[in-house]
């Protein structure tokens, strides 16, 4: 196993008096998905955007790369490559499908966000068939692809995804983290991906199991025992 | 009679227009409706008289520049930060703008030596439509207005600025989360609705008087011609500026100057009754 490139330490979050993440670690290295499991409320999606830097830690470390980001902003973040691929909210929608994916690549020039997004095309073609479509007009499972669309084309060095297959329907899920793992393979980032559909075990490389707020596991997918995790934080109806 | 009221009033909501244009840049952008965009108009167009006998370009310029520098320095320094700490309290962004507005009436009062003035602008002439004879000037500041509306709309558009803006009015979480500089976007859209603003008073200082208190005149008609076009959106404001430039022009012919503010605070109070989101609907795009 590579260095990892993003290494959580002992993290803690809350929302006023209320810990909604207590002391979790984890890592993530090169060339890596880790699934991130657990029932709603265990605190997923606080870690997450924790990382990406839209909440603040009351505890712990995030290092990135060796180097310490907690105290970073989500700017500086963003700029290191760290890019956070929201559940709710991620698209912007009143702008045209190409426009969105535009704005993933504003920080770049514009021959290489160009590059980006016929890549995204190529891994999502109904994006490039509705191209000048205005975003909120798409479909549930088409609003997904775009806002994973937005995260690719920002040339992330880390993809932090929410919850991508919330809403849709099983042969878009299976699609769909099809289309994550192939992101993986083509460009060797790594991933942390939130999920509650079972299927995030076919694309998963290590999963973080979190339950309430803590850290339940963190092994490799070999070394868990897949029908628990099935049963105490996918569901068996998943 | 109607001719005359009908040109005077399309010219007047030219004039109008641009505080409302302002307005709604700064609230499509910040979600803040930001009541101190008058006084610091008025304050840049003080500075404008001030400094006409010298150079008067320059000095159009150094009121624009001032309006920009102080609408961008005041959320750069305070309403972002306290934005990013509070949230959008409309209350308390009443009370701070509106404590703003008044800070630049006072400053206006201890700096310049006159509490009344008129900017003196070249007439340009007389224009003559069907009849009714209208200076120049008039013509230019609806030129301005509509020309600054056309410009607003093709940045936001076809430029890669203009379409971070879009996209920050939209949805500012994922704005922030793609690298857009949110901040600084906010800054520039309070600085160029402060501009607007200024470039409004500038011409109302030319074509009427400006007094100490006349930025919240303009910032309270802007306002009312916002509510009534919906706050935030640009083409309502337009059409309500139109139609507040007739009521306006018309209510002088009709009834009598006098009754103009009763006839506008009760449009805007009916409007309000009946579509709460104004005309055309509020919206946050710039």
């Amino acid at each position: 196993m590579s260095e990892p490139i993003l290494e959580v330490s002992d993290l803690a979050v809350a929302y006023g008096a209320n810990l909604a993440v207590k002391g979790v670690s984890a890592t993530v290295s090169e060339n890596e998905i880790l699934g991130i499991v657990g029932p709603n409320g265990a605190g997923k999606t606080t870690f997450l955007e924790t990382i990406a830097g839209l909440l603040t830690a009351r505890r712990g470390t995030i290092r990135y790369r060796g180097k310490r980001i907690d105290h970073s902003s989500v700017l500086k973040r963003r700029k290191l490559g760290i890019v956070l691929i929201p559940q709710e909210g991620n698209i912007f929608p009143g702008m045209m499908v190409k426009e969105n994916l535009e704005m993933g690549g504003v920080l770049m020039p514009a021959k290489e966000r160009e590059t980006q997004i016929s890549y995204v095309y190529e891994l999502f073609p109904m994006l490039k068939e509705r191209a000048r479509q205005i975003a909120n007009t798409l479909s549930g499972g088409e609003r997904r692809m775009l806002g994973v669309g937005i995260g690719i084309v920002a040339n992330a060095q880390l993809f932090l995804i929410d919850e991508p297959s919330v809403g849709l329907a099983p042969k878009l899920v299976t699609s769909l983290l099809e289309r994550l793992k192939q992101l993986k393979e083509d460009t060797q980032k790594p991933i942390a991906l939130c999920e509650q559909n079972i299927k995030v075990l076919n694309v998963a490389d290590r999963i973080l199991g979190m339950e309430a707020g803590e850290s339940k596991f963190c092994e490799s997918l070999d070394a868990i025992d897949k029908g628990k995790v099935r049963e105490l934080y996918l569901g068996l109806h998943a | 009679m109607v001719l005359d009221g009908i040109i005077n009033g399309i010219i007047m909501a030219g004039i109008v227009a641009l505080p409302v244009l302002g307005i709604a840049v700064i609230y499509g952008m910040t979600g803040i409706i930001n009541f101190a965009v008058g006084g610091i108009g008025v304050f840049s167009a003080f500075l404008t008289w001030y400094l006409l006998p010298y150079n008067m370009p320059l000095a159009i310029v150094a009121g624009l520049v001032v309006g920009f520098g102080l609408g961008y320095a005041i959320q750069a320094a305070l309403l972002t930060p306290l934005s990013a700490k509070r949230g959008g309290d409309l209350n308390l962004f009443f009370l701070i703008t509106n404590n703003i507005g008044l800070i630049f009436v006072g400053l206006t009062r201890v700096i310049f030596p006159r509490p009344i003035i008129g900017i003196p602008l070249p007439r340009l002439g007389t224009i003559n439509i069907l009849n009714v004879q209208t200076s120049g000037l008039k013509f230019l500041a609806l030129f301005i207005a509509i020309g600054a509306l056309l410009l607003l709309r093709t940045v936001e558009r076809y430029t890669r600025v203009g379409k971070s803006w879009r996209a920050t009015s939209q949805n500012l979480r994922l704005a922030r989360v793609v690298g857009i500089n949110t901040s600084r976007a906010f800054n520039v859209a309070s600085g160029l609705g402060c501009m607007l603003a200024a470039f409004g008073a500038i011409i109302w200082g030319s074509l009427y008087n400006l007094t100490l208190t006349s930025g919240f005149d303009l910032t309270f008609l802007g306002y009312i011609i916002a509510v009534v076009g919906g706050i935030g959106n640009i083409l309502g404001g337009m059409l309500a500026a139109l139609i507040v430039g007739m009521v306006l022009s018309f209510s002088a012919y009709i009834v009598s100057g006098s009754w103009q503010s009763v006839i506008l605070y009760g449009i805007a109070i009916i409007t309000l009754i009946l579509a709460p989101r104004g005309i055309l609907g509020s919206e946050r795009s710039v």
